[in-house]
């Protein structure tokens, strides 16, 4: 396996604050890949400023072959790294149909000459953006709410909705901030199962996220951040039992972690 | 449907001068046709983009001026007025609306608000180019294949022309995947970045084609005047794009343009006081922000969406 990003020696400071100083990791292609750390750790500055919504203040991003460091945040979109937000964004006053097209607006062929005209590059880019948005939709299950406006959604089918967005244009990876955070308890297996799905058809993710639970079931490989440094690295089953982890993120000890997660269990 | 009625619609207004004898009526009709092209434009930057612009009433004036110079100043016709007044505005809606709409939302309202009163000054104050207070009177009807439109019935034809001709236009851009776009800039810039579309060449065409709308409809409307003076920039103007683009709901396409043509007779049926005029288009306003926060269509919307959560539930 390759790397899809490779982000290194990224800082990033507000004030004089350190907020990251000298992060570095690979996200390989195919893989699910988790960043945690404890708050005010760095995570939520790391993607923004990988994905172009925050300045980067030094370090290197390559996306794939191309050196997307210090690109506006559509242009990094453009070549191919689609985000979701930790509130989650959708546009309420749109049909679900309508923001998953969007989604995938810029990245047909079809001018705005060519709908004018009703060319057949127009019709076979609506075409095909439709066909994906119902595959995600059937995925995501809000199929019957397909014509209806977001706004109607819970705050857990907006997440949904919101992936969904994120992967329309075929990404080469989807950033996902906080995907389960303030979701509904029961909601958050179909969210696993979905990621997981995805992922078996062949998309990259970079999650981050509080849940620890939800990081140790997907994710291949963890990175784990503190203080604006990586504090390490690894497979899910070692950062679980990593006591520096456990103290830097949870404030606990091995046993009161294991007591933690069957509590959340 | 809605655009079943919107050629309903249109039909009978095209048909108003075969039905009613009084120049009055007429008169109201113009102004109907003309103050409803300007309000669906503005509708265009801030209903749809959310960019809540002032600078609409300096576009206005800038038309009119432009227009009534093109033809007394240059000897042009009025036709190549018009098209002058709309490329002039949406020029200057380029060129000024960058710097803008760098800006966040709420300095870009002030923005816009000082360009209108820069507009109004330079109309009273730049004696030289606008004749200043005295304004240019007897602006000479618009003629065309050897007939001249001197009386109100006459003109009437050309208002309608034009306001179709602008309301097809917003229609079908609006309507369009670019409408849809400035829509979602609207509600969730972020969220448009993120999905790869840049959302300044959206704001500043939306922008500018709502200035040359504007200059454009501005222009038509002092031939109607027959007069062009610094009054052509009252903030009256402004107030009553505001009116019927937030009465018949911001973003809603017919909406507003219902409101266009239900509110034009506003104006005249207020005419009675001049002092109290302002005063009480301001007492409408703010009642109309109290009472329907987002218009008729905006009312008639959320019903809708009840209906369609208790649908789903």
């Amino acid at each position: 396996m390759s790397a899809i990003l490779r982000v290194t020696d990224l800082r990033k400071s507000y004030s004089g604050i350190h907020a990251l100083d000298g992060v570095s990791f690979d996200v390989e292609a195919g893989s699910i890949t988790g960043l945690i750390g404890p708050n005010g750790s760095g995570k939520s500055t790391a993607i923004d400023c990988i994905s172009g919504f925050q300045k980067l203040g030094g370090g290197k991003v390559v996306l794939g072959d191309a050196d997307i460091t210090g690109r506006p945040a559509h242009l990094i979109a453009r070549a191919g790294l689609m985000r979701t937000f930790q509130t989650v964004r959708v546009y309420d006053r749109l049909s679900l149909a309508d923001n998953l097209a969007i989604a995938a607006q810029q990245f047909d062929p079809a001018t705005w000459i060519d709908e004018f005209l009703r060319t057949r590059r127009y019709r076979q880019a609506v075409e095909a953006s439709e066909k994906r948005a119902r595959q995600l939709v059937e995925l995501i299950g809000l199929q019957r709410y397909y014509e209806a406006e977001t706004g109607i959604l819970s705050y857990g089918q907006k997440k949904l909705v919101a992936l969904a967005a994120a992967l329309m244009p075929h990404p080469k990876i989807v950033v996902l901030d906080e995907p389960v955070a303030g979701v509904n308890p029961s909601r958050i297996r179909e969210i696993e199962v979905a990621l997981q799905q995805l992922n078996q058809a062949g998309e990259t993710f970079l999650i981050v996220e509080h849940n620890v639970q939800f990081i140790t079931t997907l994710c291949h490989r963890v990175i784990v951040l503190e203080q604006g440094r990586k504090l390490t690295e690894g497979t899910a089953a070692e950062i679980h039992t990593d006591a520096r982890v456990l103290e830097a993120y949870l404030g606990m000890t091995p046993e009161m972690a294991e007591a933690e997660m069957r509590g959340a269990a | 449907m809605k655009l079943a009625a919107a050629l309903a619609a249109a039909a009978v207004f095209a048909v108003l001068p075969l039905l009613t004898s009084s120049n009055y009526v007429i008169g109201i009709g113009i102004s109907a046709l003309v103050f409803t092209t300007a309000a669906a434009a503005l509708n265009l930057v801030y209903g749809f983009t959310g960019l809540l612009s002032f600078a609409q009433l300096g576009f206005w004036g800038i038309g009119g001026y432009a227009a009534a110079l093109t033809v007394v100043g240059l000897g042009g016709s009025f036709w190549s007025g018009v098209v002058l007044a709309g490329v002039i505005c949406g020029t200057i809606a380029l060129v000024v609306g960058y710097p803008m709409l760098r800006t966040n939302r709420h300095a870009f309202v002030i923005a816009t608000l000082t360009f209108a009163l820069l507009a109004t000054l330079i109309a009273r104050d730049w004696v030289s180019l606008t004749r200043g207070p005295l304004g240019i009177p007897d602006l000479p009807a618009p003629e065309a294949f050897g007939r001249r439109f001197d009386t109100p019935r006459q003109f009437y034809w050309i208002a309608w022309a034009f306001a179709m001709a602008a309301i097809a236009f917003l229609f079908a851009l609006c309507s369009s995947r670019i409408g849809r776009t400035l829509v979602a800039i609207k509600q969730n810039e972020p969220l448009v970045r993120a999905q790869g579309i840049s959302p300044m060449p959206y704001k500043l065409a939306a922008f500018a084609l709502s200035a040359a709308i504007t200059g454009a409809a501005g222009g038509v409307y002092c031939f109607n005047l027959r007069i062009i003076d610094p009054t052509f920039l009252d903030f009256y103007y402004m107030q009553t794009f505001l009116i019927i683009v937030i009465i018949g709901g911001a973003g809603s396409f017919w909406g507003v343009i219902g409101a266009g043509i239900a509110l034009s007779a506003l104006p005249e049926a207020l005419r009675f006081s001049e002092d109290l005029r302002m005063i009480i288009y301001g007492v409408i306003l703010v009642v109309a922000m109290f009472v329907m926060p987002s218009g008729v269509a905006g009312w008639l919307r959320e019903r809708r969406l009840a209906r369609m959560r208790e649908a789903l539930r």
